[in-house]
């Protein structure tokens, strides 16, 4: 058996999946051969390429089974909360009470791509009046109506504010027809006046201690939800180990990020880290599986990393990317072109910073909340995606622009100017809708003139 | 006198004026002037306009926006970067059941009277920003009771300038629109002033807006202020008429609109809902579907683009159609 | 009597005339477009009395619908394609609910009352997407021409999704898709469903059925087929799908001799 590590198609895998089986691999229940998934349903899948290793095989088999997990929570009388629009703050406490399961309903974001839009999720939500001038998550309305992707949880949070509107106006329809939602209030982030004092959130932003404030009776309010919700209270101490368990997450994806988007050559391919991203904030429903899913995938890179080797060219082209592709092959191309991820802005690298462990937990969380770069100036977001190109040391910035969604009509020309301004590395800005097939030549030939350029001053 | 624009409902005019300022309710022009916003997919054509006005200079020292969309917050601070006029984002919270919440928009309002001394305003007392609250309140109730001898465009314009300095706004010379025009409702978001045209055309159409719930309309005036409160605390009964009353689209949940709109409908008895939004809008668009099926009247979708102004005739292509329907 | 009805479309000029006492079509006819849409139409109408042997003084009232309505001098009166279109569909397809029209330059919903009068419109007239104009620009793109697209579109086994909503970037992902191989036959269903797709959408597919197609595009073989697997439901195209809403107009006008309230615009 060829072990070297590589990326495979589906076919590829489902041949190496008998292999390993037959040399004594071990899995998990969810575990199993990837293409089953697409039989299943999830066609796109045929389209991709995966890494090789049995960890990411794991880590696929996760995020597909999810679907079943929740299925098989609620049958065993775990009560399912849906944490709408939240990126890792409400997820964190419903795991801090053993009987409750939190799951993302925006998860449907990916659905159209995944099923190759052979689904009636986008119908339905056309037919509530969310076209497709509404960011991709409009799938998630279909999703509620149709009942096929996620049991209906007994609770429902959504964050609005400073969130998108895309959202706030789907879950609003999502409301009106009958599914009741506890809305809380996420405040833009605003910088503190010169006399008022101010608080150090994660990820090196302020804001007022007003805010902070505001935000922690927000989330009293959730916590006294939950509490009812699950019968039993929500004390500090569960908080302060749910958060512990959280950061134990946060820490991996810290270790798998510095090395997968540091070393060379490129231990780990940039589809299986966005989808390790993603499991900081909702943890596919099963947050202590997805400890033990991100430490495999750490550990086989650490391996890789030691041994000198990896999935793409050494000179691959790094590159920063901004804002999550709705369709997972676009993280293929960019790799197919000659380039490597080298630093991400997923809409959600608040999630991935340490929940700080050292404060009294309402207060922790209400902190990390605000500390969302999306809730604050798009000046705050940029300051921030210049920061980490140059930690990460990125080449050139890839700005992946979402159809339909608000921010993204505005924020590319932000962020191009402060990166023009303060780094003077190229950038383009495209646009992937959910199923790129027909883009793909000129995404190729816009990544592949990115990458040109890049790689003509390294010289 | 300094002036102050500002573009959102809820920002009280009455504060602006009480600080000594001159409020100035930005209406830009037109959408489209800037042509990267007018190229560039999914920029609501107001906000846009918005950022426009602001470059091109607004007669006024600073500009108050909120932050009831997002497209409003990216216009606010992309208006700030390029330091062509001061900005001030008024913190306004989706959600409104919440002491929190009301006590936010409250806090937010201290801290606009403090941006206010900056650019030259005088923090008025108790008795001075009830005197003003009460001046506002009757030119409103004046306005609200003369509705049905005016034309829907003064109305519209009338508003306008009641969002402005009161000396400055004297009443309309009545000019009653056809009686036997059909009764119709105007919902959604702001106008630009070009847009205010389109009111024209409506009623040339044969339509009679007996209900103007567009964000310079009825809709958002405050329902008269209580004088038990503005005794007690005229600020806090200034923060509640406003925040606690205005029905919108943005709120979290947005029962409260449905619910205004039922009484008000019912009670003119308007026989079709003209329904205003502007292409990008996610806030209103998601509210066309549900508002068809919440109610048994007719409504006709009118999104507006950057480049209506251009094509007039499809606006009244439109109205014409909807009219001839509800005949 | 003859009453007439003209509809000065887009993209072309459509002339009904309407004989109230057999009460159907006496002459119709379709001309192109131009730069003075009234002498356009007086001209197609001017030639279908001649050609038709009509006495011009049986010809009685004439209605005028279509954008350029207003320009049509010889119309007595005015109604716009809304209440035409509903009332052609009605004369000739008294069961429909519901009306999708395609025209050259936009799409129109319309639902309908028991009675044949509008309940509820929708239109695009924003973009090209999803009107005829889109179509021909990706027909020719493919080299293929319009009254084949449906033909070559039912070889397809695995339609193309074209996911883009403006016609300009639906054009650089058709040079994608070409690129990448895949057949003219399933790039030609993609465009079919993207403009149904589309049209639904502005529906928000809550259609009534009997669902008719009407306006320029139904006489694209396939449009119908697109449509229904869209919406789920059967779609027949409209007898005559072009002139139905000159028809309307011809109707509306003979209406008004009786006395029959019709709109005025
Ligand atoms: S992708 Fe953007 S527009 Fe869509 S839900 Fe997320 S933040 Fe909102
Ligand atoms: S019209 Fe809508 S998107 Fe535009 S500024 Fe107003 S609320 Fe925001």
């Amino acid at each position: 058996m060829n072990d070297r590590p590589r990326k495979i198609t589906l076919d590829q895998w489902d041949d190496r999946h008998a292999e390993l089986r037959a040399a004594g691999l071990n899995e998990p229940s969810y575990g199993g051969p990837l293409g089953r998934h697409a039989a299943q349903g999830d066609v796109r899948l045929r389209k991709l390429s995966f890494d090789n290793s049995p960890a990411a095989l794991r880590l696929w088999n996760f995020l597909l089974s999810e679907e079943d997990r929740l299925r098989d929570c609620k049958a065993r009388g775990k009560k399912l909360v849906g944490a709408m629009k939240d990126l890792g703050t409400v997820p964190v406490m419903v795991y801090s009470l053993p009987n409750l399961a939190a799951f993302y309903p925006d998860g449907a974001w990916w659905l159209p791509c995944m099923k190759e839009n052979r689904t009636d999720l986008l119908k339905i939500a056309d037919s509530l009046g969310i076209d497709d001038s509404f960011c991709p998550v409009r799938a998630m309305l279909g999703a509620f109506v149709n009942q096929k992707h996620f049991p209906l949880p007994g609770l429902l949070t959504c964050s609005v504010g400073a969130t998108c509107d895309d959202f706030s106006a789907i879950a609003q329809r999502v409301e009106s027809l009958g599914f009741p939602i506890l809305w809380w209030e996420i405040p833009h982030r605003r910088r503190p006046d010169g006399d008022e004092p101010v608080v150090e959130l994660p990820g090196g932003f302020t804001a007022p201690e007003t805010q902070v404030a505001f935000v922690r009776a927000e989330l009293e309010r959730i916590r006294r939800a939950l509490a009812d919700y699950a019968g039993e209270p929500l004390t500090d101490e569960l908080l302060s180990a749910g958060i512990e368990r959280a950061n134990q997450v946060r820490s991996i994806l810290g270790k798998l990020r510095e090395l997968a988007y540091c070393a060379n050559p490129c231990p780990m391919p940039a589809l299986e880290m966005l989808i390790a991203e993603m499991l900081a904030i909702h943890f596919c429903s099963d947050h202590n599986e997805t400890v033990a899913v991100l430490a495999e995938l750490r550990d086989e890179v650490v391996r890789r990393v030691r041994a000198g080797i990896g999935v793409l060219a050494d000179d691959a082209v790094r590159v920063f990317w901004v804002n999550p592709v709705a369709d997972l092959r676009v993280m293929n191309l960019l790799e197919d072109a000659g380039g490597r991820v080298c630093g991400t802005e997923y809409l959600f690298c608040h999630a991935l910073d340490p929940i700080p462990a050292d404060l009294p937990p309402m207060e922790a969380l209400a902190r990390m909340a605000l500390a969302d770069p999306m809730v604050g100036s798009p000046r705050d977001r940029t300051g921030r995606i210049v920061a980490d190109i140059r930690r990460f040391g990125a080449e050139a910035l890839v700005v992946s622009r979402i159809p339909g969604a608000s921010h993204c009509a505005w924020e590319a020309a932000a962020i191009g100017e402060a990166v023009r301004a303060q780094l003077d590395i190229p950038m383009i800005d495209i646009e992937v809708p959910s199923l790129a097939d027909a883009m793909r030549p000129t995404l190729r030939t816009r990544l592949e003139a990115l990458l040109e350029t890049a790689r003509t001053r390294r010289r | 006198m300094t002036a102050i624009a500002y573009a959102s409902p809820f920002v009280p005019v009455e504060w602006i004026a009480a600080h000594g300022l001159r409020p100035l309710w930005l209406r830009p022009p037109a959408a489209g002037g800037g042509a990267e916003f007018a190229a560039a997919r999914g920029v609501c054509p107001y906000a846009g306009a918005v950022v426009d006005a602001a470059e091109t200079g607004i007669d006024a020292s600073a500009l108050v926006l909120t932050t009831i969309c997002d497209q409003m917050r990216f216009a606010s601070a992309l208006i700030e970067s390029s330091g062509r006029c001061p900005v001030f984002l008024l913190n306004v919270p989706s959600t409104w059941q919440t002491g929190e919440a009301r006590s936010l928009y409250l806090a937010e309002l201290c801290r606009l009277g403090r941006f206010f001394e900056k650019h030259g305003g005088k923090p008025p007392n108790g008795a001075e920003l009830a005197r003003v609250m009460l001046a506002y309140d009757r030119a409103r109730s004046a306005l609200l009771s003369a509705q049905s001898t005016l034309s829907a465009r003064q109305f519209a314009e009338t508003a306008a300038k009641y969002r402005g300095p009161l000396e400055t706004a004297s009443p309309p010379k009545p000019d009653a629109p056809p009686a036997d025009g059909i009764p119709l409702a105007v919902l959604g978001g702001p106008l630009l002033e070009a847009d205010y045209e389109f009111f024209d055309v409506l009623q040339r159409a044969g339509g009679r807006v007996v209900l103007d719930a567009t964000e310079g309309g009825e809709r958002t005036m405050p329902r008269g202020f209580d004088p038990r409160k503005i005794d007690a605390d005229p600020l806090r009964a200034l923060a509640d008429a406003y925040f606690n009353a205005i029905p919108d689209a943005f709120r979290r949940p947005n029962a409260a609109l449905y619910e205004w709109l039922g009484r008000e409908l019912a009670a003119r008895h308007v026989r079709g809902i003209v329904f205003r939004r502007y292409v990008w809008c996610d806030l209103w668009h998601a509210e066309l579907q549900r508002l068809k099926r919440w109610t048994a009247l007719p409504v006709l979708d009118l999104d507006a683009g950057a480049d209506d102004v251009a094509a007039p005739n499809r606006m009244q292509g439109r109205f014409e159609a909807f009219l001839e329907m509800l005949a | 009597m003859i009453c007439a009805g003209v509809d000065a479309g887009s993209r072309t000029a459509k002339v009904v005339l309407f004989d109230s006492d057999s009460l159907g079509v006496a002459a119709a006819g379709v001309v192109d477009q131009g730069i003075d849409q009234d002498a356009v139409a007086d001209a197609l109408f001017v030639r279908l009395i001649r050609e038709n042997g009509i006495d011009p003084s049986q010809v009685g009232p004439v209605v005028g619908t279509g954008y350029g309505r207003k320009l049509i001098r010889f119309a007595q009166k005015t109604i716009t394609e809304i209440t035409c279109q509903a009332a052609g569909i009605r004369h000739s397809v008294p069961e429909a609910r519901t009306i999708i029209d395609i025209g050259g330059q936009d799409s129109k919903y319309l639902r309908l009352n028991g009675n044949g009068s509008v309940a509820d419109f929708a239109m695009n007239d924003r973009c090209a997407a999803g009107t005829g104009r889109f179509l021909e620009l990706l027909a020719a793109q493919l080299g293929v021409r319009l009254d084949r697209l449906g033909e070559i579109a039912a070889l397809s086994r695995n339609p193309a999704i074209i996911s883009s909503m403006c016609a300009v970037f639906a054009e650089t992902e058709i040079v994608g898709l070409l690129a990448s191989g895949i057949t003219t036959a399933d790039i030609a269903a993609g465009v079919l469903a993207s403009i149904a797709t589309r049209v639904a959408a502005m529906s928000g597919r809550n259609l009534d059925g009997p669902i008719v197609l009407t306006g320029g595009v139904a006489l694209v073989p396939g449009m119908e087929a697109a449509l229904e697997s869209i919406l789920g439901q059967p779609v027949a195209v409209a007898p005559r799908p072009q002139i139905t809403c000159a028809l309307g107009a011809a109707i509306l006008a003979w209406k008004s001799l009786n006395g029959s309230p019709t709109p005025t615009a």
